[in-house]
């Protein structure tokens, strides 16, 4: 009966606002939050990545929008798809529902490389050097060796 | 081979009239009306060549017994009209091959002076294979041939004339050359030659062995000193030819008749043959015969009687012939039953598809290849091919490569046609004739000889399986 | 050898050797009516079938017809169908008849040209693929256009196809003879249009073969163009060899700068790289031939190039540096220069706007100091008028005249097409050739005079005994080229003053009125723009006065050194490539050459053209006229030009024909530069001779051909066949 006056009054909806505000660290907070990423969400904090991204999970949300990556303060806007970690990656992409760490079959060695983002489009992109000579040789004036 | 290079089957006079509106259509001119029906055998006292085989004198006094030289003075001094006129009534044509009416000739080079000197240039270049008529003169008879110089030049207002003589001529390069210094040191030729007062030089020029260099162009072009590739036509030579100045080519036996013709007169010359046919003619008979000779003999004899009465028959009688060749290797060949009828005169050959040329017969009997012999004529061809224009530098080098593949019978059926169409894209495509020579053969070949082809090619693939030729088909 | 009445009257004269003089003398009434595909066309008599039917617009197919060539009517190509002939005809050779019928298109012509293409491609190469002419290949177009569809070359599985050597004519012409047709183009180019009888045939039918006859280079100033002659790809560019395919170059017209004569050139370009340079025609210059030079400099389009400007550093070392800190370094220099200190120098591949520009510049500044590095006589009339300095008879007209004095000029190597054009004269009209000055090989026949300039005076006044003094009175169209060189001298006036008198007493007594004698050939492309533009030839005087200031504008012949200038003379190099000039600047202006911008060069006629860009200029180097623009600005004294229609208004405005693209002027006044030259007639007793004397000096002589590769080879090449005993 509450339950359905709850429904009927949208109080779940309201309740759930105000868990997100205050999940999300107030008013403030939210705002902020809403700025970086346009979206306000609560959730369960299921881990945090060695790069500081963290993991939430709330099965209320529809399938396909109930696992949530937030970027590590640090990143502000200049976040990225790419910088969801390898292990996590399998996770948020609902590959496996085991969270890396509390999946037994993934040791970590030692000459695993370190995870990096994709840097395409920036100025620490990759460039192969060029194998072909430049089209224009310019004229190296000679250096005067008496001084 | 002069003339088998300079035979242009019906071109030369249609383009010839392109030079000058002198040419008259009626070239025949037939102004002596013949009347025999059979001909030959040719009596002794008509023979011109009266030491063909050299058993008398060759030098001057010998000559001079012979008739040589006796009121060549006079025959000049009837000027050049008269001479002119005298080859016309003679009906005398080329004799190196092409048989173009030789008084005509001459009178292209009577158009008015624009101050170059002319030029008679004798073609000695003899290579033709199967032919050796001019060499038998200018060994046996050479003041015949510095006679007719002198008598031609005379006739044309030359101021002198240049023998090129094939480089393989050695001996009579130096008779001539004697004769010559012979002519000189008597006062025939050199400064007011025989006291007629007209001055005329004779010059040999030697050649160096290229078959080319009998085709006139080229034959100027080497005397120039150039390599000898003929020359485009028009201009003609009776415009623009040795040293640009116009120049007349004849063959050796051409030059060496016209003395003749004209002490006894060109109606006497052109009671022989047939009309358009006349004179007589040195034959030369090589092959599968008895005896093998060069002999004088009236024009339009048959064929059939020139062998049996100067050459001793056919090997192994008549019945043993497989082909002739007429007129000397670039002359397309006839069989046996064409052989029985072919009268030997311009006229007489074409119309059995084959030509006249320097009159050079080679009898083939049935010992013969007869592809491989033709296919060593293609070789020959494609050996002597200056490389100037395509079809021929190209062509007959393939048609080499064809034809010795059907020697063998590697080839397929397909190919005889195919052969057929690329002698035909060679005929008439050509700067010179050498083409026209090369792909005659072949197409005579073809056209009595297919059967054999086949058979070759079908006993090759029954022993070898189907030729890689079959492969483009 | 080739001058003989035979191949005069080979000639087919009046049709082949002068379109021109058949367009100026031939009346319409002695036309020929001939039919080609019926349709009738009138044309002159000698003229060939082939040249009849390009009068309406049908193409004969060929490959050995060249209109620039003797008739050779090797090929059997252009066989086409004659009425009434049963022979097809070679168009290229036979002269056409009153009433001729031609059928280009008929069953026997189409089966001839088939015939002979099949022919030709049975020894020709399948190599398309891999071979450098592909894409603009005479053979690849004819077969697709006149041949068969398919191949019934059974022997490619005998015995194959003909397979010849190669040979080695030099570092810019390969050969692959295999695929050669020989259409004996190259050869005929070689003797008659070079004058180097180096090509020929050797062997005979199949085995003949096309080259020289002892393997040896091609000496020759212009065997660039047997490239483009050849119509297969047996003749390619070795310094283009499998560099791009036709279809992937943009072509852009331009014109050429390095030589006097200003050749119309294609540049072709792909990805911002000038690749390789064609001729383009132009009868009026240089036909359809171009020099090796002009040709295969274009690589040293791309090394030494000045990419950025730049500073000396405080120990006197170049250091690359922004355009800003040049401009303004430039400045202080020329704003600090009292204006009689400043000393501006063009150079000799530069362009009229730069030029213009730079002279605008300085005068702003209070400067007159505005010179070019080359010297002419400012005595008597000077660079005032234009007939004194300009070869006023025209390349084109050269053709047609019948005697040629040259006085101290190779032309061979200064201007490799006029000695073509005179050689083209000498051989096909007749024309004689005398030269005063050292005996070089010009590749025609001439009289040597002797080299001692007192020959120009006694022919002047009249005095000589020689022969050709009698000669030149009694030719009707005579030419006297004085070589500009020779006027650097303290005698140039005066032999000016003589050559001037020579010539127009000549051209006094001529009938024909129109007709120019005098001639004086430069040396440099830009010589005549700047002088049309009031520059001072010659730096000597400027020198002496020990400047505080140098502006080369691209002035790299080595005329100004450090030696001869004061040791704290500030040098404001601008220019494009690294040499002479750049080496000895404090600050370097980088700016573009002649393929990279829109600029404007006038001829040793006197006639104006326009490069156009075909490529950007490299790294920052920039479009000189906007370097002086911008200069001026911070400066302090605007130009008032800012884009190249104001520039060439300003062009226009000092000198009108400047700006008429493609025409040149006829000049006048030559008596009043005569009547200036009089009192200038002094003694002369020195000797005449010339920079340029052999081959290998022809192939380096600015700062583009200096920087590129393949002239150096050739240099290379030139001196080791000299070498050779062959």
């Amino acid at each position: 009966m509450s339950n359905s006056i709850v429904k009927l009054l949208a109080l779940d909806k309201l309740s759930n606002l105000f868990n997100m505000i205050k999940q999300n660290g107030g008013i403030r907070g939210s705002l902020y939050k809403l700025y970086r990423q346009e979206e306000l969400k609560d959730g369960v904090l299921v881990g945090e990545d060695e790069l500081g991204n963290k993991y939430y999970e709330n099965p209320r949300y529809f399938y396909g929008r109930n696992r949530w990556v937030e970027y590590n303060d640090k990143a502000y806007l200049d976040y990225d798809g790419s910088q969801v970690t390898a292990e996590w990656y399998g996770w948020l992409h609902y590959k496996t529902d085991l969270p890396p760490h509390k999946d037994p079959s993934r040791p970590k060695y030692k000459w695993m490389a370190e995870f990096t983002e994709n840097m395409s489009g920036t100025t620490g992109q990759y460039v192969p050097y060029s194998t072909t000579r430049e089209k224009i040789e310019p004229w190296v004036p000679k250096q005067k060796s008496s001084a | 081979m002069a003339g088998a290079l300079a035979r242009i089957i019906h071109g030369s006079k249609n383009q010839l009239g392109f030079v000058g509106p002198l040419v008259t259509v009626n070239n025949g001119s037939v102004r002596f009306q013949q009347t025999k029906t059979s001909f030959g055998p040719l009596a002794d006292s008509d023979r011109i060549f009266t030491n063909l085989y050299g058993r008398h004198d060759w030098r001057l006094r010998g000559a001079l017994q012979r008739g040589d030289w006796y009121k060549t003075k006079d025959i000049i001094l009837k000027g050049t009209d008269w001479i002119v006129n005298e080859l016309k009534t003679s009906g005398l044509r080329g004799r190196g091959g092409a048989g173009f009416p030789t008084g005509m000739k001459w009178s292209f080079m009577n158009k008015p002076s624009d101050g170059r000197p002319k030029y008679l240039v004798v073609n000695a270049d003899e290579g033709e294979p199967g032919t050796c008529k001019d060499r038998e003169i200018m060994r046996h008879d050479p003041h015949k041939l510095v006679e007719g110089c002198l008598i031609a030049g005379a006739a044309m207002g030359a101021q002198a004339a240049y023998i090129y003589i094939r480089g393989e001529f050695y001996n009579e390069a130096s008779n001539l050359q004697v004769a010559i210094a012979e002519a000189y040191q008597a006062g025939l030729i050199g400064k007011n030659a025989c006291g007629s007062g007209y001055n005329f030089d004779v010059f040999v020029h030697r050649g160096a062995g290229a078959y080319i260099c009998g085709e006139e162009t080229a034959l100027i072009e080497s005397i120039e000193g150039k390599q000898g590739k003929p020359r485009l036509k028009p201009p003609f030579p009776a415009d623009v030819g040795l040293f640009g100045c116009p120049t007349t080519v004849n063959n050796v036996e051409t030059i060496a008749v016209s003395p003749t013709i004209c002490r006894r007169g060109g109606s006497w010359f052109a009671s022989f043959g047939r009309p358009r046919n006349s004179g007589t003619k040195l034959f030369n008979i090589s092959g599968h015969v008895n005896t093998p000779c060069t002999v004088e003999e009236e024009m339009s004899i048959p064929l059939k009687e020139l062998i049996e009465r100067h050459a001793g028959g056919v090997c192994g009688g008549w019945d043993n012939l497989l082909a002739i060749i007429p007129g000397g290797s670039s002359t397309p060949l006839i069989p046996k039953d064409v052989c029985e009828t072919a009268i030997m005169d311009f006229d007489g050959l074409v119309a059995v598809q084959t030509s006249l040329g320097t009159a050079a017969i080679i009898v083939m009997d049935k010992s013969t290849d007869i592809v491989k012999a033709i296919a060593r004529l293609i070789m020959f061809y494609k050996h002597e091919s200056c490389g100037q224009c395509t079809p021929c530098r190209e062509g007959v080098s393939w048609m080499n490569k064809i034809i010795y593949r059907f020697v063998e019978g590697n080839a397929s059926p397909k190919e005889i046609d195919m052969l057929w169409e690329i002698s035909k894209q060679i005929e008439g495509h050509t700067i010179c004739a050498l083409g026209d020579g090369a792909a005659w053969p072949v197409q005579g070949l073809i056209r009595h000889f297919r059967p054999e082809l086949e058979r070759r090619m079908a006993a090759y693939a029954a022993a070898h399986g189907p030729s890689l030729a079959e492969r483009l088909y | 050898m080739l001058r003989q009445p035979l191949t005069r009257a080979l000639a087919l004269s009046p049709s082949r050797v002068a379109p021109l003089a058949a367009r100026k003398f031939a009346a319409q009434a002695d036309k020929v009516e001939v039919f080609i595909d019926d349709k009738p066309v009138y044309v002159p008599p000698g003229t060939t079938v082939l040249q009849a039917a390009a009068e309406i617009g049908v193409e004969i197919p060929r490959f050995c017809y060249h209109e620039r060539l003797a008739v050779a009517g090797n090929c059997r190509m252009c066989l086409v169908e004659v009425e009434k002939s049963p022979k097809p005809v070679a168009a290229c050779a036979m002269p056409v008849m009153k009433g001729m019928r031609v059928k280009t298109n008929s069953d026997l012509t189409r089966k001839a040209r088939e015939g002979v293409m099949e022919f030709l491609l049975v020894n020709h190469p399948l190599d398309c693929p891999i071979c450098d002419q592909g894409g603009e290949c005479d053979l690849q177009d004819q077969s697709m256009a006149f041949g068969s569809d398919k191949s019934r070359f059974t022997d490619i599985h005998f015995s194959g196809k003909r397979a010849v050597e190669d040979k080695d004519v030099g570092p810019l012409i390969k050969t692959i003879m295999t695929r050669c047709i020989h259409c004996t183009r190259c050869i005929r180019f070689a003797s008659e249009v070079a004058g180097v009888d180096d090509f020929g045939t050797t062997g005979r039918g199949t085995d003949m073969q096309v080259g020289t006859y002892v393997e040896k280079m091609f000496l020759s100033e212009l065997s660039g163009n047997i490239i483009d002659l050849c119509p297969v790809g047996a003749l390619t560019s070795k310094p283009y060899s499998f560099a791009a395919r036709p279809w992937e170059t943009r072509r852009i017209d331009s014109v050429d700068v390095l030589d006097p004569l200003g050749s119309n050139i294609v540049v072709a370009t792909r990805t911002n790289e000038v690749l390789r340079i064609l001729p383009r025609t132009n009868e009026e210059i240089n036909e359809e031939w171009l020099s090796d030079k002009s040709r295969f400099a274009c690589d040293g389009l791309k090394r030494q190039r000045l990419v950025t400007p730049m500073i000396a550093d405080s120990r006197g070392n170049l250091t690359p540096v922004e355009w800003e800190e040049a401009i303004v370094a430039a400045a202080t220099a020329l704003r600090d220069c009292p204006p009689d200190k400043l000393l501006v120098v063009g150079g000799d591949l530069a362009d009229a706007e730069s030029l213009v520009a730079l002279k605008d510049l300085a005068n702003r500044l209070g400067s007159e100091a505005v010179c070019t590095e080359h010297y002419f006589p400012l005595d008597g009339a000077g660079t005032d008028l234009r007939s004194s300095y300009l070869l006023n008879t025209k390349i084109a007209n050269v053709e047609d005249a019948d005697f040629v004095l040259l006085i101290g000029t190779n032309v061979r190597f200064e201007a490799p097409l006029l000695n073509a054009r005179i050689r083209k004269a000498f051989i096909h009209k007749e024309t004689d050739v005398a030269l005063i000055g050292p005996k070089v090989d010009l590749t025609y026949e001439y009289t040597h005079v002797g080299d001692s300039a007192s020959i120009v005076k006694d022919l002047a006044t009249g005095t000589s005994s020689h022969e050709v003094l009698k000669r030149l009175e009694n030719s009707k169209r005579p030419v006297v080229i004085l070589g500009a060189d020779q006027l650097k001298t303290s005698e140039g006036p005066a032999l000016l003053a003589y050559t001037q008198e020579l010539a127009l007493s000549l051209q006094d007594k001529l009938e024909n009125k129109e007709w120019k004698v005098l001639n004086v050939l430069q040396r440099t492309a830009s010589q005549v723009a700047a002088m049309d533009l009031g520059y001072k030839p010659g730096v000597g005087e400027m020198l002496q006065k020990g400047p505080k200031v140098v502006f080369m504008l691209g002035a790299d012949a080595g005329v100004i050194t450090r030696e001869n200038l004061p040791k704290d003379c500030v040098v404001i190099y601008q220019g494009h490539h690294g040499d002479a000039g750049a080496s000895i600047a404090d600050i370097v202006l980088a700016g573009a050459a002649y393929t990279e911008k829109n600029g404007t060069y006038v001829n040793a006629e006197g006639r104006a053209q326009q490069t156009l860009p075909a490529v950007t200029p490299p790294g920052k180097a920039r479009e000189d006229w906007k370097i002086i623009r911008a200069l001026s600005e911070v400066v302090g004294a605007r130009l008032p030009y800012d884009n190249l229609e104001e520039v060439r208004a300003r062009l226009a405005e000092v000198c009108p024909s400047m700006v008429s693209y493609g025409d040149v002027q006829n000049n006048n006044y030559f008596a009043q530069a005569r009547a200036l030259a009089q009192s200038l007639q002094k003694p002369v007793s020195g000797t005449l001779d010339v920079q340029l004397k052999q081959l290998e000096d022809f192939f380096m002589t600015d700062s583009i051909s200096r920087a590129s590769p393949t002239m150096a080879k050739c240099v290379q090449a030139v001196i080791k066949q000299k070498q050779s005993p062959y």
